[in-house]
This record gives C-alpha cells, sequence and structure tokens, in this order.
C-alpha cells in the first residue's frame, strides 16, 4: 500500500530519535565487548518498531528509524567502514569523551550500513516512506583523525565515492528519499569548503531517481547559504526554530528556491511547542512570499535524540496538527 | 639571534587525569587525594616539556574544562549555561553568564603558579588567560551592565591575575582566537586594543597575545600589531596559505613572532617544509627572536599524541637553529 504525502507542507522528521530502552540495554552490551549488534537484532528491532509507532502515532509523514543503532553519527559509520580505526579518547565537553575515530587507510565501503535499519523501519511504516540517512564525507572526515591521506579534499572525495555505495544500496532497497547529513560544515563557512562538499555531493548523487536532502544544522549557516544554493540537491534541510528564525531573510536575499526542510521544532529544550506558536512560525515562512507550501516541509530543527521520548512524541504531534491547519490555509 | 619553543596551552587528560576528575565529580576523592593526584599529573606535563628543552612550559591545564570555566568558577554573578560549540571544534564549552559585575573571590594563577614553580625550574611557566575579547563575545550578558562595561570588568581582574604574579618570572599570554574569524572587521576589535593594551603594559617584555584557529583580515591584524604586546601568536597551519600570505605582507613590525606551526588539532607527523622554512628565515631577518609553538592548545587531541607533538615542537626547534644559523636559547632568564 502506497502512501500519499500531502501535496503541500509534509511533515518529516531529521532522523534520530531518544534511544529506546531496548537500543539503550543493547548499545551498553556492545560497548561492554558483551555482545555484538547482531547477537542485539532483536532489541534493535524492537526499538525501531517503538521509534516507527511513535512517528506514526504523531501522524508524520515521511519518517526515520530514529537511528536506534547508532551510537554516534561518525562513529557508527567509521566502526563499520574499511580504512578506519578507533581512537583514542577525546574530549568532547567538561569531562566526556569520544574515542574519535582514525582513518589509517583507504578508506572502503564493506556492505551496506543503514539498508537493514531502513528496511526495519519500513516493514512497520505502513506504506509511509522512511528516510534514508547516512553522515556526509566532510562531516566524516572533520570529525574524525586523518593518518592517511593528508590532503582533505582526497579524503573528503573518497568517502564521498564509498558513501555513494550506501546511498546506492538503500535506492535499491527502495527508498525515495536520500538525506546525507552534514552539521560540521556549518563550522568552516567559507567557500572553498562549500566547493568540496558539492563535489563530493555530485559523486554520491549523480544520476539518482530520488528526493537528495542535505541536513545541516546550527553555526552561522546564512555564511554558507549563497554557496550551497548550488549543491545539486532537491532540499535543504535546516535548522529556524532554535536561532529564532534569524536565517528567514537571508533566503529571500539570496533567491532561495530549492525545497527547504522547515525546522520548527527546538530539539534543545523539552517545553513543547503549541499547535498556534507552530503555525504562526509557519506564517512567518509564508510571509515572505519565496517558496510554495509544496516546497516547504515541516520538521524539527535536527534529530531528536536528547529529548525524553515522552517530550519528542508530542512535540511531533503538535507540529503535524500545525502543519494540517497550515495546509487548510494556505 | 635566537629561536625557542613553547606549547601555546593546555595538554589533554591522560587515563589518570580522566579518572581523578572523574572520582572528584562523584566525590569518592577527597581534596587532599585530589590535589596530590593534580600534582602528580601537571608535573609530568611540565617534565616531558622540560625533557624537550622548552623555556617556557605550561602547567598543563588538565582540570580546566574550557578556557573560561576556571576563571568564571571563582568569580562571583557569574554562572555557567549550555554547551556551545567552541569555533569549529567537535568540542563544546559553557557559555558564561554574567548576571553583574563579576567579582574574584581568589585568584586563577597564583596558587598555581607557586604549587609549579619550583618543577619547572629551570624552565619559567606561563600563565594563560582568556582575552576581553573572546570573553565578552563568547558569553551571555543578562546583567545591567554594558558590553564596554563588561569588558572594562573583566579586564581588571584580568590585570589581577598578572599583578599577582608579577615576582614570580613567569611569561604571560592573553588568548585571543576569536580576533582569528575571517569574518571580524576592523571597527568590532578597535575597542579592545586599549585593553589589550592596559593588560600588556603590566608585563611588556614578556607578554603575548595568541590568536588561533583561523587567519584574521590584515585590516584586524593590524590593530594586533598596534597592541603593546611583545609577542604574537599565529596559528600558521589551520589556513596556511592565508598566514603565509598574512605575514609575509606585513611582518610582524616591532613584535617577536610566535608561529604556530605544530598543528595541535590533527595527529599527522608534522613536516617543517621548504615553505615554511622560508617564511620563517625572512621573519627572523626582522626579529632578534622566533619563537615556535603549537597552533592551538593540545587538549584536542589524546594525550598520547600531545607528547608526540611536544617532540615535533622540539625538533623543529632544532631544525631551525641549525639550517637558520639561529641560536637555540633553553633558558627564559
Ligand atoms: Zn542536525
Amino acid at each position: 500500500m502506497e502512501y500519499q504525502v500531502p501535496r503541500k507542507f509534509p511533515t518529516t522528521v531529521v532522523g534520530s530519535y531518544p534511544k529506546l530502552e531496548p537500543a539503550k540495554q543493547a548499545l551498553r552490551k556492545i560497548r561492554k565487548k558483551q555482545a555484538t549488534p547482531d547477537e542485539l537484532r532483536d532489541l534493535f528491532v524492537e526499538a525501531i518498531r517503538g521509534v516507527v509507532e511513535d512517528h506514526l502515532w504523531a501522524g508524520v509523514d515521511i519518517i526515520s528509524d530514529g537511528e536506534q543503532t547508532r551510537e554516534d553519527m561518525v562513529v557508527y559509520f567509521a566502526e563499520r567502514m574499511n580504512g578506519y580505526m578507533p581512537g583514542e579518547w577525546t574530549r568532547i565537553f567538561d569531562n566526556v569523551y569520544f574515542r574519535k575515530p582514525i582513518i589509517y587507510g583507504k578508506v572502503e565501503w564493506p556492505e551496506p550500513l543503514t539498508v537493514e535499519d531502513w528496511k526495519i523501519a519500513s516493514s512497520f511504516a505502513e506504506g509511509r516512506p522512511v528516510k534514508g540517512i547516512l553522515t556526509g564525507p566532510y562531516t566524516m572526515l572533520e570529525w574524525s583523525f586523518d593518518l592517511y591521506y593528508g590532503d582533505r579534499r582526497e579524503a573528503i572525495i573518497d568517502l564521498a565515492k564509498e558513501l555513494r555505495k550506501e546511498i546506492e544500496a538503500l535506492v535499491n532497497a527502495g527508498a525515495k528519499y536520500i538525506q546525507i547529513d552534514e552539521p560540521a560544515l556549518s563550522t568552516r563557512p567559507w567557500k572553498e569548503e562549500a566547493d568540496i562538499v558539492k563535489e563530493a555531493l555530485k559523486i554520491m548523487l549523480y544520476g539518482l531517481d530520488v528526493k537528495k536532502i542535505v541536513h545541516i544544522c546550527f553555526g552561522k549557516i546564512e555564511y554558507i547559504l549563497p554557496y550551497i544554493l548550488e549543491f545539486p540537491v532537491d532540499q535543504f534541510d535546516l535548522e529556524f526554530k532554535n536561532s529564532n528564525f534569524r536565517l528567514l531573510p537571508y533566503l529571500k536575499e539570496y533567491g532561495y528556491d530549492k525545497e527547504l526542510g522547515y525546522g520548527v521544532i527546538d530539539v534543545h529544550t523539552t517545553q513543547i511547542e503549541s499547535v498556534d506558536e507552530i503555525v504562526e512560525d509557519i506564517e512567518k515562512i509564508m510571509n515572505l512570499g519565496i517558496l510554495s507550501p509544496e516546497k516547504i516541509y515541516i520538521d524539527p530543527d535536527c534529530g531528536l535524540k536528547r529529548l525524553p521520548r515522552e517530550i519528542a512524541r508530542q512535540k511531533l504531534k503538535n507540529m503535524v496538527e500545525a502543519a494540517k491547519i497550515a495546509r487548510e490555509k494556505w | 639571534m635566537t629561536v625557542w619553543g613553547m606549547v601555546l596551552g593546555a595538554y589533554p587528560r591522560s587515563r589518570l587525569a580522566r579518572y581523578t576528575l572523574r572520582d572528584r565529580e562523584r566525590g569518592t576523592l577527597d581534596f587532599s587525594q585530589y590535589t596530590s593526584r593534580l600534582l602528580i599529573i601537571h608535573s609530568e606535563i611540565i617534565g616531558v616539556q622540560k625533557a624537550h628543552g622548552l623555556p617556557i612550559v605550561v602547567d598543563g591545564m588538565v582540570d580546566w574544562h574550557d578556557i573560561f570555566r576556571p576563571f568564571i568558577m571563582r568569580w562571583k554573578n557569574v554562572s555557567v549555561n549550555g554547551l556551545l560549540r567552541y569555533f569549529d571544534n567537535n568540542f563544546f564549552y559553557r557559555i558564561p553568564v554574567f548576571t553583574g559585575e563579576p567579582d574574584p573571590l581568589e585568584p586563577v594563577w597564583l596558587p598555581r603558579i607557586r604549587q609549579f614553580k619550583d618543577l619547572a625550574e629551570p624552565s619559567s611557566l606561563k600563565i594563560v588567560l582568556p582575552g576581553p575579547f573572546t570573553f565578552v563575545n563568547l558569553s551571555q550578558n543578562v546583567s545591567d551592565l554594558s558590553k564596554t562595561e563588561l569588558a572594562e570588568a573583566i579586564t581588571s581582574i584580568l590585570k589581577s591575575e598578572i599583578e599577582l604574579v608579577k615576582e614570580e618570572n613567569v611569561f604571560i599570554q592573553v588568548d585571543e582566537p576569536l580576533v582569528g574569524d575571517r569574518r571580524l572587521s576592523k571597527e568590532e576589535v578597535e575597542e579592545y586594543l586599549d585593553y589589550w593594551n592596559e593588560i600588556a603594559s603590566l608585563s611588556s617584555e614578556n607578554s603575548a597575545i595568541a590568536i588561533y584557529f583561523d587567519v584574521p583580515q590584515k585590516e584586524v591584524f593590524d590593530v594586533v600589531l598596534e597592541s603593546k604586546f611583545k609577542y604574537i601568536s599565529v596559528d600558521v597551519i589551520d589556513s596556511k596559505r592565508r598566514a603565509i600570505e598574512l605575514l609575509g605582507k606585513t611582518g610582524l613590525p616591532g613584535h617577536v613572532p610566535v608561529l604556530g606551526i605544530v598543528d595541535a588539532r590533527r595527529i599527522h607527523e608534522d613536516k617543517l617544509d621548504e615553505e615554511l622554512l622560508t617564511m620563517i628565515k625572512k621573519l627572523s631577518k626582522e626579529s632578534q627572536e622566533i619563537v615556535l609553538t603549537t597552533t592551538t592548545w593540545l587538549d584536542l587531541i589524546p594525550y598520547t599524541y600531545a607528547l608526540k607533538k611536544t617532540k615535533i615542537l622540539s625538533k623543529f626547534v632544532d631544525i631551525v637553529s641549525e639550517k637558520l644559523g639561529l641560536e637555540k636559547r633553553i633558558l627564559w632568564r
């Protein structure tokens, strides 16, 4: 059964969702080396089913697997790709660390890395499309150490070539929406950086008949906006709510005309946005008069992983309600 | 003409350091156990730098969660808020929130200098202070103070930190990473020249301003060149082309160049290529002294690599000394 995604203001998610109990259990066991991910498949299936059920309960149109098997968006891929090795403890903040991965050889995609989770989510999705989501090559490099390439562009292009295989695997499995996450790009918003990403995206997305999305979040996105408009993608998925819609006038200034994943849910606060508030926020972009409702996808600023499940669920539900009202209004 | 080296700032935490901080947070380590463990950790770091012939050493600052935290923890009317990305690093600092005029309850550096001074011998210690420009602009101000008043208040506390250690023969470094932001205009930093000069004039012969993570625009760098800091530290590796262009254009007239040529954010083995050597050679003709350093603090890489980078720094000092015929300085006094 094919689900009809609404023509105007489709609702979606950026990807991650709070880790549900079975996923937490499984990840804990993996961390303690008590079991391998394969042995814990049932726990992850249960977690992904829970996420999909929440998405369906809230009424989200284009959903995700909630990234239940991914403890970290870079480490997950690094641990599974050839050419990477686990790093030593590197601090992220306070007394909290992660094993920053190290590239020590030519990177190689060994086998599908996210397709299994995508399939599981799809099997529970009651026909709703599930986004195929992967961490982009720029972020994969920036948040790793490189002992092999020495040249950033070369490393990013190689990663792009390998990650293209993951995208192809997702598309072959039936994914209609592909999202590449590049949060690191907003930290170095220079043209020369954007140019490398553009080149990488061409490699990754060339000739594929799917909806092509890039998610970038936080940081001063207005600085890279003029450069990324040339990226070969259909949609940018961006954060708006947390930065109080600061970016909106820039969309107009730079003549933004792609589809837009419009972040209306703040993922850094547990305060639940009311339906009215979200409708008002949708009004803000409609008042700009630059995009039609068909080009505006309503979603949260970023992944919901840091929120308590109950809050995440309710935020999504209000978001969906607001989109319904918006469809009547515009 | 001399060349010497120093590490720019803090070291990362060894396993012992991580556990020590964790146990202290959990309350399973009492204060005296905590301080004696920290002493061991810092001694090792000081020892490594001494062993590599660095005349100025940092104490390691492994108990600092970020550049602002040790200060605001000791100041009244400042608290910490959520986490924010620290420049383009995958590292986050806690945003200082000023609710009133900051008022120091105790100094950060004096007790550290007293504790580590003898250990550092015959090298001398360096104190590192977050500069007023970076401090003000990376904080949140919910007090009645204007931005200028806040900058003045912070400057005055930083000055008192220096006054307290003035007799101790320390090297003073004021970190202004935000000045490196290429998007800044001259107008945004100009106002801070007075504050820098107030700080620098307390110890003009042995004070440095450190700019890193990026390379400023020339018009912004010109403001820095007007300052009274004898030493100016620039990150030469992160945007190598822009750094070489900037330093090649203006040099550092009236100042001693401190060149960040050991990449402190990446773990590969650094190479001192011809391009860098040519730049150093050119700068050495205009200055009596050349200082080599790490591009930034070493705390963004794992501990073992920070030790390797210290060794590389020391090797670079040897190479420059040999190839350019500069005398290697191993004692500060
Ligand atoms: Zn995001």
